[in-house]
């Protein structure tokens, strides 16, 4: 018997031995290092697997050198793990060699004959190794047919499995099963004639019978891959648990090297899979096919059922067993994984399912979709969890559970009135004031008009928000009823009927009934409202008797929908993440980044500033205006010494003539100021030039009001307010405040909107401020379409950072690799502006802005970015560009207005046919940044122009921004040219 | 004085302290007979050898869905702070791979996170510029999240990496892009000390990372864009201690050796080096020969409890072990079958040495440990 088992298993097997050639080889112990580079022909040998007769010749010289020296085996395999340890990387091909020696070693103590049996597992532990189908269905096909000794067998014959409980217990009971019952080794003998036929005739027909169990094995073949790795990473957590972590040394062990092994044998039929969990699959199963040469269909189906094909634990042990360590009976108190329903003993659990960063999964399972049927205990502990970990611990893993993306309803499994729906729809559902509760997957009917809700083919069960924009219209049959009646066209069934005669319902004549949410209901075509179906409180008894729903009360009780928030079931956090778009707006210092935050804080925010952040605002402004002050008064200084300088020069030239001016009067002149107001503009230097206005602010304000009011009116003052041009320190925003100092100093000033867009200071000047907003639903908002519903649920986060520090070496520029669009705003009035740059030397500010474009354009986070160039101050643009030349910023010399003639004859877009100056202006910068930005990336730059202070100018960038992250995400459906006016209109002057 | 006089002026005394700089360096290069490697060598020590259990990843703390940035350990308790780009704090239980926390952040762009020195409160920082203190015990509020206990507002710039003072809860430095560090004291919220800035001799840039001596709580060691490292005395903030030449790029990570005397740093020009505090000299540059491509820069730095091992997590991806006194890589946990997919973006190891937690940018975190004896099969 066994000789023939021998010659059938070498045989058969002996296609794999291309392997084992290999092996021989290195027997001669220290050349086996040689065995790292064999990696790379993994997939080749891979190929020559399934070639059957060029095996047969190899399979016999190949299996003896093994058998002959178990004891020098030994050695080898010890050298193996040296190997091992200090190489990173080991072939596949030593593992097995290793796995046979340690096999040998033991039946060599054993028994004489059992050479003989050694030698087929080795063969078929070779063929398990290589991670070839057909060793796997062998086992497959196996199990079935012998239980009884098939335990311990299949444990052996299942791969890569094997490696880590193939505990002396087992082998043992292996062995005697070979050794004594002839039956056990017959039936394996079938097993390995049923892979040879495989072999044999993988592509062939004869294949067809075993595809079941093909496809099974097939994924449990990788689900013991992916499980030996999984488990071989938290094999000791539990030792850990047990034992003190200062003690870690041998309660940190991990069986690297079979750690180690099985991602080989995983790397073995598929290079990808390592230690990603969910790709493998599908790839793996291609290789697999490749390999048996399977029919082309499975391969062309396959990637549709994954995500449908539940997950299934390899189940190995006896039933009621846990699944990771197979002791225990039914009764031993397990946890259940919510994927694949693998149960594991408390010992184990930690183990298995790590982390937990989605509640109860192994982790292999982490990323799956959870079984619908345990969708009812998510978020529910066992007792044997709260035993094994603290009380945070467990409320942690519970949240995780019940919050976490991969465990929500997936929504296409949903169908509402025979329409899948997509994640916006059942966002909708959901998040609606009075969902349906504890949602399932399934086919369901919603009524719109009334808000009705049940299961397909059923009454309804629940009366749900109305008008929801979820699903396909409603079917006549939704709830197949029967009695010729219809309500909002669709036939009601017996019981709702019975209900209506009760409620009084007028049902003579088989009507057609609109009913509205309030239970007011009309008949199809007419135009008065016959009566109210729950109106009277007797219908609502007889409701509840028949299970039919009645309205809740929160749809005409306005508190309600607030406790309804509480309760809902998706969590505000996981649908932020899906819909958020970030935005990115950044800016040279002065290019009005904050004004255009500050606007759309206005714009989008119901409460734009809160009570603290408006009464901060305040004493921002207030500090600001004496600030001005101080400069005003600081100009008047100068103002006065150099009139005072004036008149001496003038006296002394005038000194010959007799005339007695008073001396007193001397020194007066037009910014001569008071004693008392000298005084206050003495300390109000002072405290500015030590850098304490800040500090001792709010106390002056009460103090020094009154004076701000005398002083303001003073000549001096007013009289150097009308030089203020000549004061550089002075910003152009300063005029606004000082007009209306006397004001905004009084105590009890509120500071408006307008006020708090020109206030500077206001945004943090340093780091980084973010606004989330979502753009309001306006009716006059054409741009959109109806269809567009749950556009309003994209939500949109402004995020504004400051300059400083956003050089070429930025360290935290990557940190917004997710951000959707950057907003470059550029100040255009800064074109005759000078500032002093890193090095000290005084450039222009459009060229130091430009020096920063180039900078943040190029940075290799932004290289998916769309960019949105903001030419901000528009406004200031126009009036200015009218006084001074374009030309003044080198950048721009060949700026030649002129132009502009042309212009009028040959177009006809949106621009009136006389365009302005500052117009031409703007398109003139535009496009030289454009052509800028697409010689430095080759993209695309959107631009747009923005007057700051003005709300809709920046509402209308706002939107363009907007669709141009919509624009993105349909970017395939569009040419590039019908993406911006802008571009066509700006592209004049590039000639 | 004209302001053309001051600038002609300033443009003399700059000239001036750079060639008295080069001639420091000179010296210092005359005096520096030896390093650390060669010394070692000449003594006929061998290189770490690392057998393949002596360091592997026993777990993986899965959780995060964003880049982490930073970790931290307790000193006595194996618990782990995380922060990461995902907007949250995760505190772990090392033994069991357990959350504890989950702390969403007020600001989501946070760069560092750290345990009080008794484990009961979390500090972090980051582009919202202040540092804001979790206290772990306090009640969560209604939607589950960990109230701010403390925020520490002063900072002009990101707040780029934040330290405890050992054996104080009450006290914190911070480190920030506004090229400062500042000495918290935490009851009251306020600056304690500032050191650098605009009027005193600091970093000349943002400053990315501080280390506070162990040994010496007065003592820490500020890494900065600048290129340099500085050492700083808490009573002493005017001016910095000494300063620490040699890298060429930005030093991206120091952290102070065991024993408190030297300390190492990590950085942009693809090498970490050793310097000794007591002398100012560079000890020992750890490079590994990369050719002409580009050096990766060191993300983050960490010694074993012993000084002996020098973990080193590189902007590739590549994660080296180096012996610190042979400055010989002699593990590289990159290559390792389970380690991390993204680049390594911070490392500590437990107050007992028994183990080193990374953090990475595929989000997940990993613990590393001496992998013990056990037999195989």
């Amino acid at each position: 018997m066994p000789p023939e088992g021998t010659a059938v298993a070498g045989a058969t097997d002996g296609s794999q031995y291309s392997f084992a050639v290999e092996y021989n080889g290195p027997p001669v112990t220290y050349d086996i290092p040689r065995a790292v580079p064999i990696n790379v022909e993994k997939i080749p040998v891979a190929a020559v697997v399934s070639q059957v007769p060029l095996s047969e010749t190899l399979s016999l010289p190949v299996v003896q050198p093994v058998l002959a020296s178990a004891s020098l085996r030994k050695n080898f395999s010890k050298e193996l793990e040296l190997l091992g340890s200090s190489k990173t990387t080991v072939s596949p091909t030593s593992v097995i060699a290793f796995e046979r020696s340690g096999s040998g070693g033991d039946d060599g103590g054993d028994s004489g004959d059992s050479g003989d049996s050694a030698l087929s597992k080795e063969l078929e532990l070779g063929s398990g190794a290589t991670v070839s189908p057909t060793s796997v269905i062998a086992f497959e096909e196996r199990s079935p047919e012998n239980r009884d000794g098939g335990c311990a067998l299949s444990g052996e014959l299942s791969s890569s499995g094997a490696l880590e409980f193939s505990n002396t217990n087992f082998e043992s009971g292996e062995l005697s099963d070979l050794a004594n019952s002839s039956r056990v080794l017959g039936s394996s003998s079938i097993s390995h004639e049923h892979s040879q036929e495989l072999l044999v005739g993988a592509g062939s027909s004869s294949t067809i019978e075993f595809s079941d169990s093909f496809d099974k094995s097939r994924g449990r073949s990788l689900r013991t891959l992916r499980e030996t790795s999984g488990r071989n990473e938290s094999l000791d957590l539990n030792d850990l648990n047990q034992s003190d972590w200062a003690s870690t040394e041998s309660v940190l062990s991990l069986d690297y090297p079979s750690s180690r092994v099985s991602s080989i044998k995983a790397a073995d039929c598929n290079n990808v899979l390592i230690s990603d969990v969910r790709r493998p699959q599908v790839v793996t199963f291609r290789d697999i096919e490749s390999d048996g040469g399977a029919d082309e269909e499975f391969s062309m189906d396959e990637p549709e059922i994954r995500p449908a094909v539940k997950r299934e634990p390899q189940t190995k042990g006896k039933k009621g067993s846990c699944y990771r360590c197979f002791k225990g009976n039914r009764f031993t108190e397990k946890e259940v994984c919510i994927v694949c329903d693998a149960k594991y003993c408390s010992s184990c659990v930690l183990r298995a399912m790590g982390s937990m960063p989605e509640g109860r999964k192994c982790v292999t399972c982490i990323g799956f979709p959870i079984d619908e049927s345990k969708r009812g205990n998510l978020g529910k502990c066992s007792r044997m969890l709260k035993r094994l970990l603290n009380d945070l611990e467990v409320r942690q893993i519970m949240k995780a559970e019940k919050f976490c993306e991969a465990n929500q309803l997936p929504p296409e499994y949903v169908c509402v009135n025979g329409k899948p729906l997509c994640h916006e729809e059942l966002v909708i559902l959901q998040t609606c004031p009075n969902p349906p509760k504890k949602l399932k997957p399934g086919n369901y009917w919603y009524d719109k008009v009334s808000g009705l809700w049940g299961k397909e083919g059923q009454k309804p069960s629940k009366i749900i928000s109305p008008h929801l924009n979820v699903g396909g219209p409603i079917m006549a049959d939704a709830s197949n009823g029967n009695t010729q009646v219809y309500m909002n066209g669709r036939e009601i069934t017996r019981v709702e009927l019975r209900m209506l005669q009760l409620a009084g319902v007028q049902c003579a004549g088989n009507p057609h009934f609109w009913v509205n949410e309030d239970g007011s209901y009309q008949e199809e075509g007419q135009k008065n409202t016959k009566g109210y179906i729950w109106g009277k409180a007797g219908t609502k008894l007889v409701c509840a008797v028949l299970s039919l729903p009645v309205p809740s009360k929160s749809v005409n009780t306005y508190g309600e929908p607030l406790s309804n928030q509480l309760s809902r079931s998706v969590p505000d956090y996981y649908l932020e993440q899906r819909t958020l778009q970030k935005i990115l707006v950044v800016g040279y210092n002065g290019s009005g980044t904050s004004t255009i935050f500050k606007q759309a804080k206005i714009l989008y925010k119901d409460v734009p500033f809160s009570e603290d952040e408006r009464e901060n605002i305040k004493l921002r402004i207030q500090s600001n205006v004496y600030g001005y002050l101080g400069i005003l008064l600081e100009g008047r200084e100068r103002f006065e010494d150099e009139c005072l300088a004036e008149m001496r020069k003038q006296r002394s030239s005038c000194k010959t003539e007799p005339i007695g001016n008073s001396d007193d009067s001397d020194d007066k002149n037009l910014y001569s100021i008071g004693p008392r107001l000298k005084s206050f503009s003495d300390w109000l230097l002072k405290t500015m030039v030590s850098g304490n206005l800040e500090i001792i602010f709010p106390a002056a304000s009460r103090e020094y009001a009154p004076l701000v009011e005398e002083l303001w009116n003073d000549a001096a003052i007013q009289a150097t307010y009308k030089r203020r041009s000549e004061l550089e320190m002075l910003p152009s925003v300063a005029s606004y405040f000082l007009e209306r100092a006397v004001e905004i100093l009084r105590m009890d000033y509120e500071p408006s909107d307008l006020d708090i867009l020109y206030a500077e200071g206001v945004t943090a000047s340093n780091g980084l401020t973010c606004v989330d907003f979502s753009f309001p639903q306006a009716a006059s908002d054409d741009l959109i379409d109806a269809g567009d519903q749950h556009d309003s649920l994209t939500r949109y986060q402004l995020i504004r950072v400051h300059a400083r520090g956003l050089g070429e070496n930025c360290k935290w520029l990557e940190m917004f690799e997710d951000i959707g669009l950057v907003m470059f705003c550029v100040s255009l009035s800064d074109y005759d502006q000078y500032a002093s740059d890193a090095d000290g030397s005084i450039t222009n500010k459009m060229l130091l802005t430009r020096r920063f474009f180039e900078s943040i354009v190029t940075h290799p986070t932004f290289e998916h970015v769309d960019f949105l160039l903001i030419l901000n101050k528009f406004d200031l643009f126009e009036e200015k560009v009218e006084r001074i030349p374009l030309t003044q910023c080198e950048w721009f010399d060949d700026f030649h207005p002129l132009i502009s003639r042309h212009r009028s004859t040959s177009n006809s877009n949106s621009i009136n046919h006389n365009p302005t100056l500052g117009q031409i202006g703007f398109h003139y910068v535009a496009v030289k940044f454009k052509r800028l930005y697409s010689s430095l990336t080759g993209k695309k730059l959107f631009v747009s122009p923005v007057r700051g202070l003005e709300p809709n100018s920046v509402d209308a960038a706002l939107k363009y921004a907007r669709e141009i992250l919509k624009w993105d995400e349909e970017r395939g459906n569009f040419s590039l040219s019908e993406y911006s006016i802008y571009s066509t209109e700006a592209s004049f002057f590039s000639h | 004085m004209s302001v053309a006089e001051l600038k002609e002026r300033h443009v003399a005394t700059t000239e001036t302290v750079n060639s008295l700089r080069e001639q420091l360096r000179q010296r210092r290069l005359s005096l520096l007979d030896t390093d650390v490697a060669g010394y070692a060598k000449s003594q006929g020590r061998t290189p770490v050898r690392f057998g393949p259990t002596d360091l592997v990843c026993c777990r993986t703390l899965q959780g995060h869905t964003g880049k982490v940035y930073s970790l931290d350990w307790t000193p006595e308790k194996n618990r782990i702070v995380s922060a990461s780009q995902d907007g949250r704090l995760i505190v772990w239980n090392a033994l069991t791979s357990q959350k504890t926390h989950a702390i969403k952040l007020p600001c989501a762009w946070v760069m560092n996170c750290a345990f009080s020195p008794t484990g009961q409160s979390v500090a972090c920082g980051g582009l919202d510029s202040v540092c804001s203190i979790f206290n772990l015990n306090s009640p969560t509020d209604r939607d589950g999240n960990l109230p701010v206990a403390k925020t520490l507002i002063g900072h002009r710039g990101y707040v780029s990496s934040c330290q405890y003072v050992p054996e104080e809860d009450t006290h914190l430095i911070t480190s920030s892009g506004d090229q400062t560090c500042v000495l918290w004291d935490i009851t009251t919220g306020l600056r304690t000390s500032v050191f650098g800035g605009e009027f005193q001799s600091g970093h000349t840039a943002d400053v990315l990372s501080v280390s506070i001596n162990g040994s010496n709580p007065r003592m820490f060691v500020s890494g900065s864009c600048d290129g340099t490292a500085r050492l700083w005395d808490t009573r002493v903030a005017s001016r910095a201690v000494r300063t620490f030449q040699g890298h060429k790029g930005d030093v991206n990570c120091v952290k102070f050796f065991p024993d408190g005397n030297r300390f190492g740093t990590g950085s942009d020009d693809g090498t970490c080096r050793l310097f000794d505090i007591r002398t100012g000299h560079q000890l020992q540059v750890y490079q590994q020969q990369h050719g002409d491509k580009d050096e990766p820069s060191v993300t983050s730095i960490a010694f074993s409890i012993s000084g002996r091992l020098l973990f080193a997590a590189y902007g590739n991806g590549e994660f080296y072990v180096w012996d610190t006194l042979l400055a010989e890589v002699v593990l590289n946990l990159g290559s390792l079958q389970n380690s991390h997919e993204g680049r390594i973006s911070c490392l500590g190891l437990s107050a007992d040495g028994s183990a080193l937690c990374t953090g990475s940018w595929d989000t997940n975190l990993k613990i590393w440990a001496f992998g013990g004896h056990r037999r195989v099969l």
